[in-house]
């Protein structure tokens, strides 16, 4: 690559680092792998320059500037941790803690809070204020939807205002009052009640604003990470699942800045409670003598393959818009020739933008997959086929919760195999009846509704013999003495991605953790 | 062939044994003139006797406020330390909203007694203590609930010595 006009070569803490021109000090401080201490910028908020955290040393001027605003310069030799900067920023955190009610023993936020964090690094051991001294004290604010606001815990840094004003374009939030009496303030009469305002939780630095959902659930430490995809709707919003004692008990957006950048919506961030239900199928279960009876996975499997392998005539798969690719494209192998594939999904009217960010909504299509289901050969004639039922086969449903669909619906096909999480009343007439893993307990891909393919990692064990659905089917396959066990979703991904043309050039360990669009590699690799 | 043993003949004073045993009962009877060291425990205990180490760590306690109640927030610190892992906490939420442990159970069967929850809580609620009679009927009991915890009034341990906090 050639050196362009534009990029710049400055040295952050003894690092020589290329910027382009334009680029604040503290982003170029970022890629040379250099944090500066910062509390209002955010990379998905405009610079508001008001907390002077990020205080560093820049030679040749005669006053110590804030990183997140000035831009970088040819031959800038910036010193974060020159003594002078330490220092001042120790005045920073010395002020932020004054008033501070130092409640981390009851603070949600304590172990990933960044007040915590600097102070420990750079601040006081000691406080040189008098053990008398009444600290400022605010009573906590109900702000409304998911969101309490600590006043007392509030170090001001504006960036639940910036994120109201800016990127929600919903200006509720302001600074109330000055000086050290200054607190955020709502609008009288006004809540927090934009779709996408739980993004504020995350954004504030401290425990000031808190999800009243996870309210003293656990304590930040204690909690497991796993990086899914949101089940939400078709934007498919990366997502971090956090689990305690293997019961999810948080979302949080995962970066992806093709996709959510930094947000997600709250009809995705408190819709994981289904994820943790317990009136789960534990076992395969097989019709014996009328009653289903549990059975071990060789058995169920066994019946499985006759009923398949017994059926002339068309094999319906009732399939959901939450099931992986794998699952849903293993399954139409199993079908074969004698495949018709039909999902449902539930749409709302309207959509959620986040205004501030392209090409983001919570959208109309409540399922995350219905693309890649579109895009494996399943239509969205679900209610046409249940009501076509009388010719099928067989039946196979991959994990369709079959709420619209009546007890009779079922009862007229000769054979039904039901793979599903839980065992609805119209499923009570399957012949075999597969457990399987929910999204938060397998591996897999979804398409999102731009065509980007994205993998889910498993948060959380399933319930006792309940198996992933790409494994069960692949299983079944093996069963019917056509094809070769599968190891991994990224085995079933591979051979999915053999076979379907829409998956052409993409490849599972290729998806890493942001995804790949669906067509672009093929281009890719014709252009080049 | 026969075999032959060679007879040694040894002075007197050196085979007979009367001389040792008067030396060793000597001895005996001498400590009975000694004053004793001997503590009659349990007649005599640590209360009125003799003292045990400030620095004693026992089986817990854990200390209330004045309305009574255990003074833990819930806060989940002294779990995440203990390296034997025997505290179980279950956080709970009481009428006003305020944290509180709805479960609070140590093991003191599997307690190493470092004393390392009474050095990280931030409450200075659980504390280990001066105490040393522990003995159950039954293996259950060993595992404290809060309410027995904060029910003990044994004196707590201080760890470290005021006057010389680094143990110099
Ligand atoms: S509530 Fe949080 S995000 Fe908002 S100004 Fe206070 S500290 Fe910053
Ligand atoms: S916009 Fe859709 S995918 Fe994103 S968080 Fe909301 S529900 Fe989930
Ligand atoms: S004394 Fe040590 S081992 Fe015993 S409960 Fe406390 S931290 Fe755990
Ligand atoms: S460290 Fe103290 S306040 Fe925290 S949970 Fe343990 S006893 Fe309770
Ligand atoms: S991060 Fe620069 S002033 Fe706040």
């Amino acid at each position: 690559m050639t050196e362009r006009q534009d990029v710049v070569t400055l040295t952050i803490d003894g690092v020589e680092v290329s910027a382009p021109k334009g680029m604040t000090v503290l982003e170029a401080a970022k890629r040379a792998g250099v944090v500066i201490p910062h509390y209002c910028y955010h990379p998905g908020l405009p610079v508001a320059g008001v907390c002077r955290m990020c205080l560093v040393h820049v030679e040749n001027t005669p006053k110590l500037q804030i990183a997140c605003a000035i831009p970088v310069a040819d031959g800038m030799v910036v010193n974060p941790y020159h003594d002078e900067a330490v220092e001042a920023r120790r005045g920073v955190l010395e002020f932020l803690l004054i008033n501070h009610p130092l409640d981390c023993p009851i603070c949600d936020q304590a172990g990933e809070c960044e007040l915590q964090n600097y102070v420990f690094r750079e601040g006081r051991a000691r406080t040189r204020y008098s053990p008398t001294y009444a600290k400022r004290f605010n009573p906590v604010e109900d702000f409304g939807g998911d969101i309490l606001y600590v006043p007392n815990r509030c170090i001001l840094c504006t960036r639940c205002v910036q994120f109201m004003e800016h990127v929600a374009d919903d200006p509720v939030l302001n600074v109330s009052d000055r000086g050290d009496r200054a607190f955020i303030g709502i609008h009288p009469g006004e809540q927090l009640e934009h779709a996408w305002s739980g993004n504020v939780v995350d954004l504030c630095p401290v425990g000031s604003l808190i999800s009243k959902d996870f309210l003293h659930k656990a304590r930040a430490w204690e909690l497991d990470k796993a990086p899914g995809v949101c089940t939400g709707c078709s934007q498919g919003c990366n997502v971090v699942l956090e689990t305690l004692h293997n019961t999810v008990v948080r979302l949080r957006p995962r970066t992806n800045l093709e996709v959510n950048r930094f947000f997600m919506c709250d009809h995705g961030r408190l819709d994981y409670r289904w994820l943790n239900r317990g009136d789960r199928i534990e076992a395969p279960l097989v019709r014996q003598d009328g009653d289903l009876a549990a059975v071990d996975w060789h058995h169920a499997l066994e019946r499985a393959a006759d009923i398949v392998k017994g059926s002339g005539g068309p094999i319906v798969v009732l399939a959901s818009a939450r099931a992986s690719n794998e699952a849903l494209f293993l399954a139409t192998r199993v079908a074969g020739e004698r495949f018709v594939g039909a999902f449902r999904v539930e749409r709302v009217d309207g959509e959620e933008p986040l205004p501030g960010v392209p090409n983001l909504a919570l959208r109309s299509e409540r399922a995350p997959n219905v693309r890649g289901a579109t895009e494996l050969g399943y239509t969205e004639t679900f209610d046409a086929a249940v009501t076509a039922l009388a010719d099928a086969a067989a039946v196979i449903v991959v994990d369709e919760p079959l709420d619209t669909v009546s007890n009779a619906a079922l009862a007229k096909v000769p054979s039904v195999i039901y793979m599903g999480t839980t065992l609805p009343e119209p499923a009570r007439v399957a012949q075999v009846v597969l457990p399987i893993t929910n999204v938060a307990e397998e591996d897999g891909t979804f398409v999102n509704r731009d065509g980007r393919v994205q993998r889910y990692l498993q948060a959380k064990t399933g319930p006792g013999m309940a198996r992933p659905a790409w494994w069960v089917l692949g299983e079944l396959l093996v069963e019917l003495g056509r094809g070769e066990p599968l190891a991994t979703a990224g085995e079933a991904f591979e051979m999915l991605a053999g076979a379907v043309r829409a998956f052409d050039g993409i490849s599972y360990d290729g998806l890493g953790y942001l995804g790949a669009v669906l067509g672009t590699a093929a281009k890719a690799e014709a252009t080049a | 062939m026969a075999i032959t043993v060679k007879v040694m003949k040894r002075p007197e004073h050196e085979v007979s044994y009367l001389r040792a045993t008067l030396k060793g009962l000597a001895l005996t009877f001498s400590h009975l003139l000694r004053p004793s060291v001997t503590m009659q425990y349990p007649e005599q205990t640590a209360t009125d006797d003799w003292t045990l180490s400030p620095r004693w760590r026992g089986t817990h306690r854990m200390l209330t406020d004045e309305q009574g109640r255990s003074k833990c927030v819930a806060c989940g610190l002294c779990p995440q330390i203990c390296p034997a892992n025997c505290i179980k906490l279950v956080p709970g939420e009481d009428e006003q909203g305020n944290r509180y442990p709805l479960i609070y159970e140590i093991d003191e069967f599997r307690c190493v007694f470092c004393g390392y929850c009474q050095e990280v809580c931030p409450e200075e609620a659980i504390h280990v203590g001066v105490h040393y009679e522990n003995a159950e009927y039954e293996r259950g009991r060993f595992v404290y609930d809060l309410e027995r915890l904060c029910a003990q009034t044994h004196p707590v341990s201080t760890l470290w010595d005021p006057s010389d906090p680094k143990g110099q």
